[in-house]
């Protein structure tokens, strides 16, 4: 059965800056900046570095997207928030900051709770900009320029692709389900429908992959592309910097170390009972609300 | 016979996991051109026959093979089926499916790109097979944004840029509205009629089949029942009726009024045409 709706594709058309930008250089600048915010493990560093790519998503015009998108990561940053603070992955000794019933809130805990909420952040706004703003087929193109294996590639472009899909077809099986008057809401509806849902995501692989094969896919020697990329001079320049970025990143922590300011900071034990009970809502309300779209579909 | 463009000598398959063989012991010779249509009830080989046509069946499956298929003198099983799609193209009977593309010029790329043509030759043929099918202007649509009859034709289109001799399609129309079964089956018959492609279609459409086929093959349980013209094989009403294939309305009323009331001579129509050329003759005077 086909569906006349259009796909929900993370990639948005538009003709801002970095929509003409070469997919390499785009990559290029993910890397690096994921990296750097691998290495750099402090608040200060890493809350500049979201903000430089919410100016990007801003200048993309790809908010809406964006937003939907890190509605389903803010739960798990609220979570993570929340373990940091029960256990933080830090050596002790711990400097505690307040008791708070059986636990208490270590400086170490807020600290680290709040480097990892904001590494994820940076990494998904950063990378978001990029998918968001670059089509699949280009991206594949030039990844195939770079050495990829075709397979490979393909296999990523098309699980991107199969993420809406599998959406879709469990909507399908949910209703399916209500109109047979099973249980369709919380949790207990989930369950029985994952079966349908994969068995018909599997034979659907099974037919393109048929399909694939009858068009020659996976031949050996020279491929075309359709899609043509020409890198322009400011893709070159950007793509340096971008390697120049990387490489000053590594120079500066084996240099200086990375700048991990745990045991300078003195949190006041107000702010970090906020953060402690807003983690806790967050995850509540978000998480909540998700299975909450269930109920009323 | 060089005009023999399809052989399929003896041929049995058993899936795995199965207690009785799909095919069984199947002898088929398909002439360049010919446009024959497989019937039978479901599970009676026709997808397993398809599919053996370019080499899924064994290549891709797992079973027993014996028997060997040769498609214009090249055995399936010595090549691998990226190889024999050259020579044969193959549609399935679920249009959303086949497609993985984001546009419906890509789609239809993507034979062309993994055969290495160059782009100048690519942006050609994809102009030519959407016009054929009729979906030209839709280049930049998503595959996923097309009704099913147009996904259908779509998936026909990407297998036509392969130049394939031979089209083989799997019950193409069986998820198709009225509308996508006519549009499907237009394509099938200008491409055998203005392009001499060689047609092998599984279907259930028999008044379409009737009209449109040079041969019928009627399959049962794995082994060929009954292979000839249309004239020929619905002529066999009990036969048919026996291994659950229906025969056209026509054929059906010539048969009733044959042997309920005794009241006809002659062959059997099987389309409306013949139908009123031998009822004009029956009944006179209109």
């Amino acid at each position: 059965m086909s569906a006349v709706l259009a796909p929900i594709m993370l990639f948005i058309p538009g003709n801002s800056f970095l929509h003409r930008l070469h997919p390499l250089t785009k990559l290029a600048w993910i890397v690096s900046i994921m990296l750097f915010a691998f290495f750099m493990r402090n608040p200060l560093v890493l809350a500049i570095v979201t903000l430089v790519g919410i100016c990007l998503v801003w200048l993309s015009r790809t908010w809406r997207s964006y937003k939907q998108s890190m509605r389903v990561l803010l739960p798990v940053v609220c979570a993570l928030i929340f373990f940091q603070f029960v256990a933080p992955a830090y050596p002790r000794p711990w400097n505690p900051v307040v008791p708070l019933g059986p636990l208490t809130i270590y400086q170490e805990g807020v600290y680290s709770g709040l480097v990892f909420a904001l590494m994820i952040t940076a990494a998904a706004t950063v990378a978001l900009v990029g998918v968001m703003t670059t089509h699949p087929g280009d991206l594949f193109a030039s990844l195939r320029r770079l050495g990829v294996p075709y397979t490979l590639n393909f296999m990523i472009l098309n699980t991107l692709q199969l993420i809406p899909i599998l959406q879709r077809e469990f909507n399908i099986v949910l209703n399916a389900q209500r109109a047979r008057g099973m249980k369709a809401t919380g949790i207990g509806a989930l369950v029985p429908s994952m079966v349908p849902v994969f068995a018909g995501a599997i034979e659907r692989v099974q037919q393109l992959s048929m399909s694939l094969e009858s068009r020659a896919f996976g031949s050996s020697g020279k491929k075309t592309s359709l899609r043509e990329i020409s890198a322009r001079p400011i893709d070159y320049v950007l793509t340096s910097l971008a390697v120049l970025f990387l490489a000053g990143t590594i120079y500066y922590v084996i240099r200086f170390g990375t700048p991990d300011w745990s045991k300078q900071i003195h949190w006041p034990p107000a702010f970090a009972i906020a953060l402690f009970f807003s983690a806790i809502v967050g995850f509540l309300a978000l998480a909540g609300s998700f299975v909450l779209q269930f109920r009323h579909q | 016979m060089q005009d023999d463009i399809i052989v399929v000598e003896h041929l049995t398959y058993q899936y795995l996991g199965t207690d009785r063989p799909a095919l069984k012991d199947i002898n088929l010779r398909i002439k360049r051109g010919e446009y024959v249509a497989l019937l039978g009830r479901t599970g009676a080989g026709k997808t397993t026959l398809c599919l053996s046509l370019n080499g899924i069946v064994p290549h891709m499956t797992m079973g027993e093979f014996s028997g060997r298929v040769l498609v214009d003198g090249v055995g399936t099983l010595d090549k691998p089926v990226r190889e024999m799609a050259k020579k044969v193209g193959m549609v399935f009977d679920n249009p959303e499916y086949q497609l993985s593309q984001m546009t419906v010029r890509e789609e239809v790329a993507l034979g062309l790109e993994n055969l290495g043509v160059p782009r100048e030759e690519m942006l050609r043929r994809i102009a030519e097979v959407l016009r054929i099918v009729e979906l030209d202007g839709l280049d930049d649509r998503s595959p996923l944004a097309l009704s099913g009859g147009q996904q259908q034709r779509l998936a026909i289109a990407a297998a036509l840029a392969m130049y394939p001799e031979i089209l083989v399609l799997d019950e193409p129309t069986s998820n198709l509205d009225p509308l996508g079964k006519r549009e499907v089956f237009r394509v099938a018959r200008q491409l055998n009629k203005e392009r001499g492609m060689t047609i092998i279609i599984a279907e259930h459409e028999v008044e379409v089949m009737a009209l449109h086929a040079d041969r019928i093959v009627a399959l049962h349980e794995g082994e060929i029942v009954l292979n000839g013209t249309p004239h020929d094989v619905f002529r066999e009403v009990e036969t048919l009726d026996r291994i659950g294939v229906r025969v056209p309305q026509v054929t059906q009323l010539a048969y009733e009024l044959d042997h309920q009331y005794g009241k006809w001579g002659g062959s059997y129509p099987v389309t409306v045409e013949e139908a009123l050329q031998a009822l004009q003759s029956h009944i006179g005077g209109y």
